[in-house]
């Protein structure tokens, strides 16, 4: 079946403007494709999503070499905010934007919460 | 036409060596960045610049959205990226099935030099091929190798269907 890009779309869109001090998000298959994107205009869609996935592939293999077990999700802290990035089934890797005014606690419970429903379009 | 799009056999970058380099080289860059960045990492990577040249070239020539017919592409991609072109690969046939797009090279760079039986996919030919169908269609298309020649084929084949 295929996969329903439309309301992947919506579910990025409203998760970006319901989700407090988040920026963006997008969904990009594991081999580098943007599926479903919301981010901001000054953002190449197409590189972010070859970026996304050589980066969760290459924490895998980090995390590998380094033995340090299943990769849950990579998280990079700028002095501007944050870019998380989560396996999100074996068919896509999630990536979300927040300011550095987001409460980490909360940004990963909703990220969780939106994993939950991303996985159910893509199955 | 620009330089990257027009046939580039001759010196139009290098003076004295001319513009082609060594498949030995860049094969050494290929696995170079696989020991660097694991086989898939760099596979992403590659395929994403490959995807970057085939739109490059379509938007080169003024092709973009023109939704040329299978044997047009064919043409195209012989004369672009074949023995008169950059050599990236030959192209013998492209043939649509619906919505799946087939293209079926050999001599690509990527299966160059590998031995029989190798493992070795294609990843910058893939993309070029992808992105320059992308930009041809006007659609975001995902893409497979199904047959290889470094494992029985005859061909490098690529199957390519509409993402979403």
């Amino acid at each position: 079946m295929a996969i329903n890009t439309e309301k992947l779309n919506s579910l990025l869109q409203n998760f970006v403007s319901a989700t407090n001090d988040v920026q963006g998000a997008a969904l990009v298959t594991p081999d580098g494709l943007p599926l479903a994107t919301s981010l901001p205009s000054s953002i190449d869609e197409e590189r972010t999503a070859a970026m996304s996935a050589a980066m969760l592939s290459l924490g895998e293999r980090i995390s590998t070499e380094f033995a340090r077990g299943d990769v849950d999700r990579i998280f990079v802290e700028g002095n501007k905010g944050y870019g998380i990035l989560t396996s999100c089934g074996e068919d896509a890797v999630f990536l979300v934007l927040a300011s550095q005014a987001a409460k980490q606690g909360l940004l990963m419970l909703e990220i969780k919460r939106a994993l939950g429903e991303l996985k159910l379009l893509l199955n | 036409m620009s330089m990257s799009a027009s046939i580039a056999t001759g010196t139009i970058i290098r003076s004295e060596l001319g513009d082609f380099s060594s498949i030995v080289c860049f094969k050494a860059v290929v696995v170079g960045v696989e020991e660097a960045l694991g086989e898939k990492a760099a596979a992403i990577s590659l395929i994403a610049a490959g995807r970057a040249r085939g739109k490059e070239l379509v938007n080169d020539l003024n092709l973009a959205g023109s939704n040329l017919a299978p044997e047009a592409i064919t043409a195209l991609m012989q004369k672009a990226l074949g023995k008169d072109g950059t050599r990236l690969c030959l192209v013998d046939k492209v043939s649509q099935d619906g919505a799946v797009i087939h293209v079926f090279c050999r001599e690509t760079v990527c299966s160059a030099g590998e031995p029989q039986g190798s493992n070795r996919h294609l990843t910058f030919t893939l993309g070029a091929i992808q992105g320059v169908l992308e930009k041809i269609t006007g659609k975001r298309l995902r893409g497979k190798q199904t047959e290889s020649v470094l494992r029985g084929g005859s061909h490098d084949v690529l199957e390519f269907v509409t993402l979403g």
